[in-house]
């Protein structure tokens, strides 16, 4: 995002992508990028721990659906260790009950794949409590 | 009359003539031997015609009875010649004149002609008859003629005389014949009746001598009745005394006759006690004609000389005759006839409880009995198999089993019954549908075999029926439910892929909503980047056509109905099936793994059902371990070749593991330990794998879960 007087001082909130399918992780940062965000792809949840974007992720876009470790699992961590990154999760499944539960375990914001584009931007914005 | 003055030549020629003519003359006799009277009147006028050339000549003769024969000769130039009766008008007036005194000759006129008539007599005195002899010659008659005359006229009349004597003898002779034959005659029919009369007498004498030997016969035929008869044969008077009694009655009351004869009936052979009845009723008999025992046959008790009582059967009866009764009695022993009937009766007893046990059976065998005679018409049947056909037994006699089964299966119904009747076979069964009498059809299971006959009956078939309708039923039932069942595992699946099919395609379908949402606003930057605008529509018809793929692969695996067996390479099959279950399993936090073996042969298969399986499994093998935390979960997809040239492909989780319980019911249709499941894959697949010839089994890991196992051979051998 460029600041009104043109100067690229501020730095673009850094947005943690984690999902193992590999067209999301392909498709999404460009997408974001657009939006003016910096982004940067996961394969999976431990991947994401174990990174040193831990600490500098502004908000977390998150499968739920994934081996391993699920998003869920990924977001019950994050709490245990007290990191109150903003999660936006994200599924394919249309499960209305998956809904629920995410948004009960303090998800901020909700996208049933294929979301567009407008959608994301909103999620993140609220995320980022950007309005 | 005139002398001739001829000369002595005419006088010898006259002469000569003469004597011929007296010789012919008296030869004629001779010749008249025998003849009767007309002959020889008749060849005396002949010749004295002839020889005196005469006109005429007649004769009136008389027989010894006076009976006249007038006969006359007359020249053949006279015509017309004058009757015998004409010159016998003219000759009466001379007859009663003398012959002395004849005036002969003398002159008549006969017939307008003059002539001179010699008459002559025959017989002394005229007495046998006259002839006149007539010449209307001057000469005539001669003196030669006249002797020639005369002599015949002697000789005429001897000859008569002869001739009539030898008629008188013949009558004579004949009536003393006739007598001879009328008595002849006479005596021969009194002959006659005497001869007959003497036959009868004969014929009668023999006849008696025929019945004094019958009669002869008769006795010593009776006697030899009596004394070979088997029987008893006792004869009484009327005082009751025996008069007969028989060698059979001897050996049997252990007496001789002579002992008996004449002793009183009751006092020999009738027991003490029974004594009393025989005397009263004897009495009542002769007093009243009435009587119980006589004329029929009845049992009895008798006594023997050893004080033996034994059953006698006796008939009485009365012999008919005048003057006082008498009876005979007929009898025999039958003790052992009645032990015969005892034990008969016993017998036939023991055989009607058998017959009625059997009979019990048949009528209330829980199955369906019947009998055929060997072409298959029905003998008799029971109750219940009456009851499953609709049949009565009478109706069923009318019917071969061949009319009530369902033509479809008659033909291997009539292979098997021949063979029965040829001994090939010693029983068969058979399960074919009979038709009932109300059109319906009823399943039946048949046990068929052979009763042989024996001497006094035939064979027959027995046939032992079930009804298996429900059965059957139930079984078709259970083979539509399968089919369903199949049908319904498919959808099943197919709903569960549905999901996974949405996931699949949800990927690349973000990719393609994101990547274009990108590329418009690459376009839309000021100024356009171009170069991102460009990758991003190559991700964006990249992703798409993966979406198209999964869709393709998917539709594939359900377009197939029947079972198509071909070559498929196996491992081929499992990687696609792994693909499409990837992100299913990637959900549930599975990892999958698979170690697929090189070198696997292709396999005979249905590569679709198969598919169907290994699917199966794998979410079974997920579906373990979803409740599974505090390990990985692990699923192991492996392909290895089958010790008998096949291959075998194992699922192994690290579920939760199959327990003994569990283990019986696993592959049953509609068990399941999931809430939300059917419980129909485990079922399906099974069949599937067998239906390829191979088999489908699970074990238990040495660690946690469990191995779901099937191999299936490389090539199947119908």
């Amino acid at each position: 995002m460029k600041s009104p007087d043109g100067s690229s001082t501020i730095r673009r909130p850094l947005v943690a992508i984690v999902d193992d399918d590999e067209s999301v992780r392909e498709s999404l940062p460009d997408l974001l990028g657009e939006f003016g965000f910096e982004a940067r792809v996961f394969p999976s949840a431990q991947e994401f721990l174990v990174s040193d974007s831990l600490g500098l992720t502004k908000c977390l876009v998150l499968d739920i659906a994934m081996p391993g470790m699920t998003g869920f699992d990924l977001q019950q961590e994050l709490k245990l260790r007290g990191n109150k990154i903003p999660i936006v999760f994200m599924t394919a499944q249309k499960d209305e009950s998956v809904r629920k539960r995410a948004l009960e375990r303090g998800a901020v914001g909700f996208l049933l794949k294929p979301f567009s584009d407008t959608a994301l931007l909103g999620a993140l914005n609220t995320a980022l409590g950007l309005g | 009359m005139a002398v001739q003055s001829d000369g002595p030549a005419e006088e010898i020629k006259r002469l000569r003539r003469c004597i011929n003519d007296l010789v012919s003359v008296l030869a004629l006799p001779a010749t008249w031997t025998g003849s009767d009277p007309s002959r020889i009147v008749g060849d005396l006028l002949g010749a004295l015609l002839n020889m005196l050339s005469l006109d005429f000549v007649y004769a009136r003769v008389r027989d010894l009875e006076g009976t006249d024969l007038e006969l006359v000769r007359t020249a053949t130039e006279w015509k017309p010649k004058p009757g015998a009766q004409a010159i016998g008008e003219m000759v009466r007036p001379w007859l009663r004149i003398d012959a002395q005194d004849f005036p002969h000759p003398v002159r008549v006129t006969l017939e307008g002609r003059e002539m001179s008539v010699v008459p002559l007599q025959l017989g002394v005195q005229g007495e046998t008859g006259i002839v006149i002899a007539g010449s209307s010659r001057a000469d005539f008659p001669q003196q030669t003629e006249k002797l020639v005359l005369s002599v015949a006229a002697n000789q005429a009349a001897v000859g008569l005389q002869a001739s009539n004597l030898l008629s008188a003898q013949r009558r004579v002779a004949s009536r003393l014949d006739q007598h001879v034959v009328q008595r002849t005659a006479e005596l021969g029919a009194t002959n006659e009746e005497l001869r007959k009369e003497i036959a009868e007498r004969k014929s009668v004498e023999k006849r008696l001598g025929q019945e004094e030997t019958e009669l002869k016969h008769s006795e010593a035929h009776k006697a030899a009745i009596l004394d070979s008869s088997l029987d008893c044969i006792v004869a009484m008077d009327h005082e009751g005394s025996i008069t007969e009694f028989n060698p059979a009655a001897e050996r049997t009351f252990g007496y001789s006759k002579q002992d008996v004869i004449g002793k009183h009936l009751a006092d020999v052979i009738i027991p003490p006690w029974r004594r009393e009845q025989h005397r009263s009723g004897f009495a009542r008999y002769l007093a009243t004609g009435k009587s119980r025992v006589l004329g029929r046959r009845i049992e009895m008790t008798a006594l023997c000389a050893d004080g033996r009582e034994i059953p006698i059967e006796i008939a009485i009866t009365r012999i008919p005759q005048d003057g006082p009764p008498s009876f005979t009695g007929y009898l025999r022993d039958i003790t052992e006839r009645k032990r015969n009937e005892d034990a008969l009766l016993e017998t036939h007893a023991k055989l009607a409880r058998s017959e009625e046990r059997w009979r019990s059976v048949f009528e209330n065998s829980a199955i369906g009995v019947a009998l055929t005679d060997l072409n298959g018409r029905f003998i008799a049947a029971n109750p219940l198999f009456q009851k499953m056909l609709g049949y009565t037994e009478e109706e069923l006699k009318q019917l071969s089993f061949i009319d009530i089964t369902v033509e479809e299966d008659r033909n291997l119904n009539w292979m098997l019954i021949n063979e029965l009747l040829e001994g090939k076979r010693r029983q068969f069964r058979i399960e074919k549908q009979y038709r009932r009498k109300n059109g319906s059809t009823v399943w039946v299971r048949n046990s068929v075999s052979v009763v042989p006959g024996t001497e006094r009956s035939p064979g027959f078939l027995m046939a032992l029926s079930e009804d298996v309708t429900e059965r059957r039923l139930a079984e078709e039932a259970l083979n539509e439910t399968r089919s369903e069942l199949a049908l319904m595992a498919r959808v099943t699946t197919l709903s569960t892929l549905t999901a996974s099919i949405a996931h699949e395609v949800n990927q690349p379908l973000s990719g393609i909503v994101t990547n274009a949402s990108t590329c418009l606003r690459m376009l839309d930057a000021d100024p356009p980047n171009l170069e991102g605008a460009r990758e991003t529509a190559r991700r964006t018809i990249r992703d798409g056509n993966r979406a198209s793929e999964v869709v393709a692969r998917l539709r594939a695996l359900f377009s197939k109905k029947n079972a198509t067996f071909e070559m498929f390479d196996f491992n081929e099959a499992v990687k696609e099936v792994a693909a499409l279950s990837v992100s299913e399993l990637q959900r549930n936090r599975v990892i999958l793994q698979s170690e697929l073996a090189v070198d696997l042969p292709s396999v005979l298969g249905d590569r679709i059902q198969i598919q169907q399986v290994i699917l199966n499994l794998i979410r079974n093998g997920s579906d373990a371990m979803s409740i599974v935390d505090d390990r990985s979960r692990d699923l192991l997809i492996k392909t290895e070749c089958d010790e008998n040239s096949g291959v075998r492909l194992s699922v192994k989780d690290s579920g939760v593991g199959i327990d003994s319980e569990v283990e019986k019911k696993l592959f049953q249709a509609f068990y399941t330990t999931k809430s939300d499941g059917m419980g129909i894959g485990l079922s399906v697949s099974r069949s599937i794998v067998e239906r390829h010839q191979g088999r489908l089994w699970a074990i238990r890991n040495e660690g946690p879960g469990a191995t779901f196992i099937f191999s299936i051979p490389c090539s199947t051998n119908t």
